[in-house]
């Protein structure tokens, strides 16, 4: 058994009580003043911190493309990306075009067709996942040095992954659509039926507030209805997998199989400007072509 | 000397915690090696260092996180303070009282950010404590009493402490 350290002095000791005890006042007497004030000098912190990340991302990207082209099946696995890629480009334009269909009855009968401008995106790479296991959300490497702000819409060519939270100079953070802290608004491709869509616990996502008179059935698309948020009109959410309508309930809701695997996502798109908002902006990219 | 060791430590666990981490989960669950960190620093250099390099480590993650700033900081820097007075106050450290520390600082923390969470309900706040504070409670438990016998192995631990 040994004695107890007496490193601190205790003046240094009542100092650090003190800068605590100070620090908490301060956190629940300006909570605002002081998120802004750190999240403020947090952008250049940010992007020093971000270069040790950017590095073993890409040792970590590097090391795992190495052993799936070279030590695990090298020929299949080329394919097999290529062909997912396809899927993905697919399913996102079949979403599209869907959407682009239904759209076009409609508009069709008002004879007022108006040509729309595509959003403005800038791509960028995941270089990790979030820090702590309470949120699911996603480091992308890119920041507010490239024009990206909170709030504005994550996809990728097959649907939408989520949403910025917090951006830093050179990095930002993604809150995912299957996150509980998350809400979209989605609406249900076949019925044009509107509802929130959230994220669960469990990592799926949820359709809530539905009217309790929608024909809703499995199997139907939920995409974005563009009425909130930075999302356009039509980017594919979900696949509706279960219904839940309980007696005496003002609402039904639906569970949701997500349309993108946000478990595999390695490049994202951030919409920047929504329809009708299109401002061609250095390095930005309209709609994704095919991979 | 210190400071540009604190700067390397805090640095170096952001591309740990967030893109290696992911790699080792266990269901899903990484350790929360800030909160590892913040706490021994505090037990090994002492309440004021525990606390600045808590609250330094609980910023920096949290700008790489959905989280709220506020109780990344407190959590990080309330366990590096709370580290350096324990370390001073009980007279054997064990690898295992680290552990028993560690699970119930981690504990503290997740039970506090579950029910200050926004937009989700009681069964959601439970779901979460048995899904994500539980476990990752051991395993912050685990990793700090795995680390704190790797030291106790290599190093002359009470050596460390008094210096």
């Amino acid at each position: 058994m040994w004695m107890a350290n007496s490193r601190s002095s205790s003046g240094a000791r009542r100092l650090a009580f003190a800068c605590f005890a100070l620090l908490l006042a301060a956190l629940f007497l300006f909570p605002g003043q002081i998120q802004g004030l750190l999240q403020y000098l947090g952008g250049p912190v940010g992007r020093v911190a971000s270069i040790p990340l950017e590095v073993i991302a890409s040792i970590d990207t590097g090391i795992a493309n190495r052993w799936q082209q070279y030590v695990v099946l090298q020929g299949v696995w080329e394919e097999n990306q290529q062909l997912r890629k396809d899927i993905e480009w697919l399913r996102g334009q079949n979403s599209q075009l869907r959407e682009l269909a239904a759209a076009t009855e409609r508009l069709t009968a008002l004879l007022q067709f108006k040509e729309q401008a595509l959003p403005t995106m800038v791509a960028a790479r995941v270089i990790g996942r979030d820090t702590t296991n309470r949120y699911q959300a996603l480091i992308l490497n890119k920041g507010e040095s490239d024009g990206i702000k909170p709030d504005m819409g994550v996809i990728t060519p097959a649907g939408v992954v989520g949403r910025i939270v917090k951006t830093t100079g050179a990095s930002s953070v993604v809150l995912l659509v299957t996150d509980p802290n998350n809400a979209i608004a989605g609406l249900i491709q076949r019925t044009r039926d509107e509802g929130i869509v959230e994220g669960t616990q469990q990592g799926q996502a949820q359709l809530k507030y539905l009217p309790l008179l929608s024909t809703l059935r499995d199997g139907d698309r939920v995409v974005t209805s563009g009425l909130i948020g930075d999302f356009p009109r039509g980017l594919a959410i979900g696949t509706i997998t279960h219904i839940d309508k309980q007696e005496g309930a003002l609402f039904q809701s639906a569970e949701l199989m997500p349309e993108v695997d946000v478990g595999r996502v390695e490049e994202v798109l951030v919409i920047q400007a929504s329809y009708g908002q299109s401002t061609k902006a250095a390095g930005g990219v309209d709609l994704p072509g095919k991979p | 000397m210190k400071l540009l060791l604190c700067l390397i430590l805090v640095l170096l666990l952001v591309p740990v915690q967030a893109t290696l981490l992911p790699h080792l989960s266990v269901w899903n669950i990484k350790p929360d090696l800030g909160l590892v960190a913040a706490a021994f620093v505090g037990l090994f250099a002492g309440e004021m260092e525990g606390l600045l390099v808590g609250l330094a480590i609980g910023w920096v993650l949290n700008l790489f996180s959905a989280g709220e700033l506020g109780l990344s900081l407190l959590t990080n820097g309330g366990v590096g303070l709370l580290a350096g007075f324990l370390g001073r106050q009980v007279s054997q450290v064990t690898s295992i009282s680290v552990g028993v520390g560690l699970l119930a600082a981690s504990l503290a923390s997740g039970l506090l950010a579950a029910a200050t969470s926004k937009n989700i309900d009681l069964a959601q706040v439970w779901q979460m404590v048995g899904a994500i504070v539980l476990p990752q409670a051991c395993f912050d438990g685990l990793v700090g009493a795995g680390f704190y016998w790797l030291l106790s192995q290599r190093f002359q631990v009470a050596r460390l402490r008094t210096e």
